[in-house]
């Protein structure tokens, strides 16, 4: 019983550490940190 | 008198109908729509220079070309009563069956000696146009991602839904990659105000119109923006009907490759409610088809047919104006 619940426990701990891994390793990009959208317009039209 | 002929009264030919009477070229538009009353009320909003189809044709036979702005479905069979009377052909089609079905008439057309444009909106369409505008800036291109926010009137919404729903494919080394939809979830910059969207894979069309326009290209990818609202719902019907019109929307390309032995990326994008956008990207290629400037037969995506860097200016010129996002090299 006691070796079952200590599995369970060591399944769970190794799921939440991948999990906040991934989580915080991300994949979602990063946000512009400079510049940004100007419409295009002369020379840009040459 | 030039006379064209606009298939589907909807946010999008009804748009695209307006701005048609609003230029020079085009002396009268003939409007159909399976709902006679809808084409009607379009007309009548339209004035003078409009009128309603009344034959039993699909396709207005004296044309001088035709708008295909229908719903998804449709289009085959209405490019196809189009080219037999030789009259050059646009479409709005977003669908991939729709596009994959109209790129094979591309024999046909040839024969006819007329144009077939195919997929000529908001995205497809605008999207292309400007990955051929930002093509021009590197010596080899390697990779194009575009993405789409927003929609039109409420058959664009459906067709988004199902397109959701659906999978998708992307073009990566050569060869296609089956993408369920809903899956590879990608945060998008847009221009704003719309800014940061996810974006996820779907049943979209660009991906095979940009591959057939960009052969050399080793990866293409086309995305959509949704919540996660819209992907708990996306393999069941609309839970609710769809709102008249949209509001603003955007598109984004995404362009990767080498300048100058560096590899290099430009982002190019445009804001605009995407009924309004796609109606005057129609217009547009309508007008130069019946200028001449879009006169080489045979079926292709838009952005293989005409010069982009000059209709982008004229589609600037009617208020839709499209961006660059300048900073790339220093944001990394």
């Amino acid at each position: 019983m006691i070796q079952a619940i200590r599995r369970a426990a060591l399944a769970l701990g190794a799921g939440a550490a991948i999990a906040a891994f991934l989580r915080l390793r991300g994949s979602g990009g990063i946000p512009p940190q400079s510049g940004g959208w100007r419409e295009l317009s002369g020379p840009d039209m040459d | 008198m030039v006379r064209v002929a606009i298939v589907g009264a909807g946010a999008v030919g009804a748009r695209a109908a307006r701005q048609l009477l609003a230029t020079a070229a085009v002396d009268e538009v003939v409007v159909r729509d399976t709902h006679r009353a809808v084409a009607e009320a379009v007309v009548r909003s339209l004035g003078p220079g409009a009128v309603a189809a009344d034959s039993a044709e699909r396709v207005a036979p004296d044309a001088d070309a035709v708008l295909l702005a229908t719903p998804y479905g449709h289009h085959l069979d209405l490019a196809r009563d189009a080219l037999i009377r030789e009259m050059p052909v646009v479409s709005v089609s977003d669908d991939v069956d729709d596009v994959r079905a109209l790129l094979r008439l591309d024999s046909r057309a040839r024969t006819c000696g007329v144009p077939l444009v195919v997929g000529a909106g908001f995205m497809p369409g605008l999207t292309g146009v400007l990955a051929r505008h930002g093509a021009r800036s590197f010596d080899t291109l390697l990779e194009i991602h575009v993405a789409k926010m927003g929609t039109g009137g409420p058959a664009c919404a459906r067709q988004r839904h199902r397109a959701l729903g659906d999978a998708g494919e992307d073009w990566r080394d050569g060869a296609w990659v089956r993408r369920p939809g809903g899956s590879g979830r990608e945060l998008c910059w847009f221009p704003s105000p719309i800014d940061a969207h996810d974006c996820y894979t779907g049943a979209l069309p660009d991906t095979l119109l940009l591959q057939s326009s960009f052969a050399e290209v080793e990866r293409i990818t086309s995305r959509m923006a949704a919540t996660r609202r819209d992907r708990l719902t996306m393999h069941v019907p609309m839970l609710r009907s769809p709102h008249p019109e949209g509001r603003a929307g955007a598109v984004r390309v995404e362009l990767r490759g080498v300048r100058r032995g560096v590899s290099t990326t430009m982002v190019l994008g445009a804001v605009h409610p995407p009924a309004v956008a796609a109606g005057t990207v129609a217009a547009l290629a309508i007008t130069w088809l019946l200028a001449g400037r879009i006169h080489e037969p045979g079926a292709a995506a838009l952005a293989a047919m005409v010069e982009p860097t000059p209709f982008l200016a004229e589609l600037g010129a009617r208020g839709l104006a499209t961006e660059v996002f300048e900073g790339l090299d220093a944001a990394g």
